[in-house]
């Protein structure tokens, strides 16, 4: 990987420190949540729904109970608070009273000894059920005479945007491109499924041990649902085996607590792939129709949006992701006459929620292919219709934010334009493929990905600093705050950023993440964040503990002010500790956020964005449809690098991921029951799909981030989806408009023309 | 339920147990050993996660049943280098220097698909990385960083042989 950026004085922020987890996952010895295991243990089964849509007329526990080695059935009446969780709705039953909404309801709590009389105990569960007719598809979903998921209606959210004139702006167009884009519903495919243990204190308090993405809303949710106090509750959520978004809501911490505190005894809930890919969240399934109109010189004139979003049973973060999604609309361009609609859906078809993108995958899917067309029917070069578009800093957004903060759309498209792919890419195309009917072509798209929770959502960091004493005598440092590893790497960066603000190696450093005894709460590991706002909590933390341990320097040294203020941080720090001394510190940061309001959209606009352009070079099988990526670029501007190592390791393992949205994978759910239950049938790409891959920073200063730093988990996903299926576009002539791209979609496309 | 007898050589220590037929070498490991090392992560041999070799050959040990083992020795992640020892195996080292680890929870299948890889193979190709660990899925790293670990740890291991080999020679009696 290559950076370009001003040499510094940092001693830690941006040098390549070894992950401070790494020892741990490479021999094993790391424990995960599922690996843990406690005397007395027992096991829990959870009873999901037996159809997609249905009433509960009667359960009946009684011979579940019966069954040997069984201690506990736990049923809707042991929910002792408020039977619903959800991060923005609490619209998702603990276990279901009355009606079943998908195939992964929980409807019972099966506790017992072994895991086999755990499941046995499953079928001797009762449930008379009534089933209801299934809504599958979101449009009809829509429609006033629908079988009703909520009794509220099955809209959950409509969206209006509205600035300019958009009928102007396409009466004055020289060109119009109209299109209607189908985006799958992609799984996470953690390899960890979700899994933990619940453990009573035997007074009425309980930790769960469960890897999730922000312990303090778990503490918030079992707290609801159990109606005891959230001091009573600890939740240790690190480390996570993968998350990218399906640990945010409530998994299993409920059922845990739950189970803990009926028996009295610790209770290990560990599901099945199968079971996680019925019950767990996927990426939101969207149809966005755009129609976008552009002048002669490619300025884009008009843009038209109608997007629906299929949230499944619940509505999760269905919300938000809508909200960001048609943010995503507008990609990282000027217009000044928008027209959006987005709908959020409700339908029996699983579940869906955040995930690595959070909309904005989609979104840019289809606008990244609208800047295509456009120059398309203009005649111009794709790189050179996005930047005549390109926001500039200083520019009004299409949302109305006047941008004062870093905007690096034009340096990583500069960076995409150069990088050996693009610069050589007629080149490229015309190289002999490795076989006579294959065909060769290389794509390009770019995106700026809104980070942190946005307008109107508090969105805040804390974080402690403990100095004490270690084994050896000499200083420690304690960083604790709750963003959980989740394995992007954020306990390392923390490490490096507390290194940096304490004047002290990094070795000395000790980082306690995802466990609420351990640090204040700094929100949820998602949104881009963890780094720009724990690292901010982790600065001002850092510069409180330099002026406590500067005004106690003569005390403790035993010299007079002014020696003191020679002193090195770390001579204080060693005398301090020396004498038994420890100090804490505490920081805390809120967000920024616009000073421009949209009227009834929630969380909108965003203002801190990561900045990414990808290029992607294929080779397309015109015989078979069959698609392999070759080569790929990143160009990203995510602010300040803190480990050139992580950011590396987000970017290749974004374009892999991505590239497993563009070309194969898709949850397939029909009639509410999901076909793909596991890696035989939900495919993932492997060693053998995985291209060459570069990555280039184009670092930038944000001012309003640690060290200048900003976020990156999401955006290194995002346009290597449309570069993908643009560089088909170029190899066969077929418009890729129904995401992923399989061999069958290529090959019936029209795109395949033998000889041709 | 039916149990059986088994005498199972696990990281050098003979066990002897009775455990259910049904028990497989994964749950055998993870819950009478308490090696969590190997992972579950999709019960059907499709991930890799719970990767361990058997008689030295890298198996999915949730499709191995604990009574085929007896009699056999497994090594598991724990089993490459003992915390005695006080060092890595130079594959785990080379994944740590590559930045092949990220959530770590198919780190020890792939550490150990890479360990038989170089046994069998000690100066592999690319090409020959990728096939060898195409059976571990990874969803965080992308696999490039995990093939120049292992191609690196392989070069670095030759370097080694012939250094020993080299001191060896130079320490004989002329």
């Amino acid at each position: 990987m290559s950076t370009t950026s001003a040499p510094d004085k940092l001693r830690w922020v941006g040098k390549p420190v070894p992950r401070v987890d790494a020892v741990g996952k490479v021999t094993g010895a790391t424990k995960y949540m599922g690996d843990l295991t406690f005397p007395g243990m027992l096991w829990g089964r959870v009873l999901r729904a037996a159809h997609p849509h249905a009433l509960i007329k009667s359960i009946d526990t009684s011979k579940a109970e019966k069954v040997p080695g069984v201690v506990r059935v736990l049923t809707h009446k042991d929910v002792k608070g408020l039977n619903g969780y959800g991060i923005a709705v609490p619209d998702q039953p603990v276990l279901c009273h009355d009606k079943v909404r998908y195939m992964g309801d929980a409807v019972a709590l099966v506790i017992a000894e072994t895991r086999e009389e755990a499941a046995a105990a499953l079928d001797k569960i009762e449930v008379v059920y009534e089933p209801l007719p299934v809504v599958d598809d979101p449009e009809r979903a829509m429609l006033p005479d629908s079988p009703l998921v909520h009794e509220g209606g099955n809209i959950h959210l409509h969206t209006h945007i509205e600035r300019g004139d958009v009928e102007a702006g396409f009466a004055a167009s020289a060109v119009i491109v109209e299109n209607t884009y189908r985006l799958p519903r992609q799984m996470h495919a953690f390899l960890e499924p979700e899994q933990g243990v619940g453990v009573s204190d035997g007074n009425g308090g309980v930790t769960v041990y469960c890897g999730a993405q922000h312990p303090y809303r778990d503490q918030m949710q079992i707290s609801r649902a159990l109606g005891i106090k959230p001091s009573r509750i600890r939740v240790v959520a690190s480390p996570v085996g993968g998350a990218f978004g399906g640990k945010d809501e409530i998994t299993l911490q409920i059922l845990l607590a739950m189970g803990a505190l009926a028996t009295g005894r610790p209770v290990k809930i560990v599901l099945s792939r199968e079971e996680s890919v019925v019950a767990g969240w996927k990426r939101h399934p969207m149809v966005i129709h755009m129609r976008t109109g552009a002048a002669a010189d490619g300025r884009i004139l008009a843009h038209q949006v109608r997007l629906v979003s299929d949230t499944g049973a619940y509505a999760s973060l269905g919300g938000p992701v809508t909200n960001l999604a048609l943010e995503g609309c507008t990609g990282v361009y000027r217009m000044e006459n928008i027209l959006m609609d987005g709908y959020c859906v409700y339908t029996n078809n699983g579940v869906a929620g955040a995930f690595r993108g959070f909309g904005q995958l989609q979104a840019n899917y289809a606008m990244e292919h609208q800047m295509d067309l456009l120059a398309e029917a203009l005649g111009m070069d794709p790189v050179a219709i996005r930047r005549v578009n390109a926001l500039r800093g200083g520019d009004v957004n299409p949302l109305g934010h006047t941008m004062v903060e870093n905007v690096g759309a034009l340096s990583v498209l500069d960076a995409a334009e150069r990088c050996d792919l693009w610069a050589r890419r007629h080149e490229l195309e015309a190289e002999p493929p490795s076989e006579p009917w294959k065909r060769r072509a290389v794509g390009l798209a770019v995106e700026m990905q809104g980070t942190g929770l946005g307008v109107g959502l508090p969105d805040y960091g804390a974080a402690k600093i403990d100095l004490v004493r270690g084994p050896d005598g000499r200083p420690r440092w304690r960083v604790g705050l709750s963003c959980p590893e989740i394995g992007q790497g954020n306990s390392t960066t923390y490490a490096q950023m507390a290194a940096e603000g304490l004047e002290c190696d990094v070795g000395d450093v000790e980082v306690y993440v995802g466990d609420t005894s351990a640090g204040p709460d700094s929100g949820s590991c998602t949104a881009s964040r963890s780094v720009y706002t724990g690292g901010n909590a982790i600065f001002h933390a850092a510069t409180a503990m330099r002026e406590l341990l500067r005004k106690k320097a003569p005390a403790v040294l035993g010299c007079t002010e002014e020696e003191a203020a020679q002193a090195e941080l770390s001579e204080i720090a060693r005398a301090a500790v020396a004498k038994g001394i420890t100090l804490s510190a505490d920081g805390a940061f809120i967000w920024p956020e616009s000073k421009y309001k949209l009227q009834g959209v929630f969380g909108l606009p965003h203002i801190i964005n990561t900045y990414i352009a990808h290029v992607a070079l294929v080779e397309v099988d015109v015989l078979t449809g069959q698609v392999e990526v070759l080569r790929s670029f990143a160009a990203i501007d995510c602010g300040k690098v803190v480990n050139p190592q992580g950011v590396q390791g987000q970017s290749e393992g974004g374009m892999v991921m991505g590239m497993g949205y563009a070309l194969m994978e898709d949850t397939l759910i029909q009639g509410g029951h999901t076909l793909t239950k596991n890696f035989s049938t939900y495919i993932i790409p492997t060693s053998l799909d995985a291209p060459l891959m570069e990555t280039v920073t184009c670092e930038s200063f944000e001012p309003t981030g640690p060290w200048g730093a900003k976020g990156v988990g999401e955006a290194v996903m995002v346009p290597i989806a449309p570069a993908i299926a643009l560089a088909i576009r170029r190899a066969t002539g077929a418009l890729m408009d129904h995401a992923p791209s399989t061999s069958e979609r290529v090959f019936t496309k029209g795109g395949v023309r033998l000889g041709g | 339920m039916e149990a059986t007898r088994v005498r199972i050589t696990v990281n050098g220590v003979e066990h002897v147990r009775l455990v259910p037929s049904t028990m497989t070498l994964l749950e055998f490991l993870r819950e009478d050993l308490q090696l969590t090392g190997a992972k579950e992560g999709c019960g059907k041999g499709e991930c890799g996660a719970c990767t361990v070799l058997l008689d030295g050959e890298p198996v999915a040990s949730c499709l191995v049943l604990a009574a085929q083992c007896s009699g056999r020795s497994v090594t598991t992640v724990e089993g490459l280098a003992p915390p005695e020892e006080g060092r890595l195996h130079h594959v785990q080292q080379a994944f740590i220097d590559h930045g092949a680890v990220q959530c770590g929870f198919c780190t020890p299948g792939m550490v150990m698909s890479a360990v038989a890889l170089l046994e069998q193979n000690p100066l592999p190709t690319r090409d020959e990385i990728r096939v060898a660990i195409s059976g571990n899925l990874c969803r965080c790293t992308g696999y490039q960083s995990i093939v120049e670990a292992i191609y690196d740890a392989s070069r670095r291991s030759a370097k080694a042989e012939r250094a020993e080999k080299a001191e060896q020679l130079s320490g004989e009696p002329r």
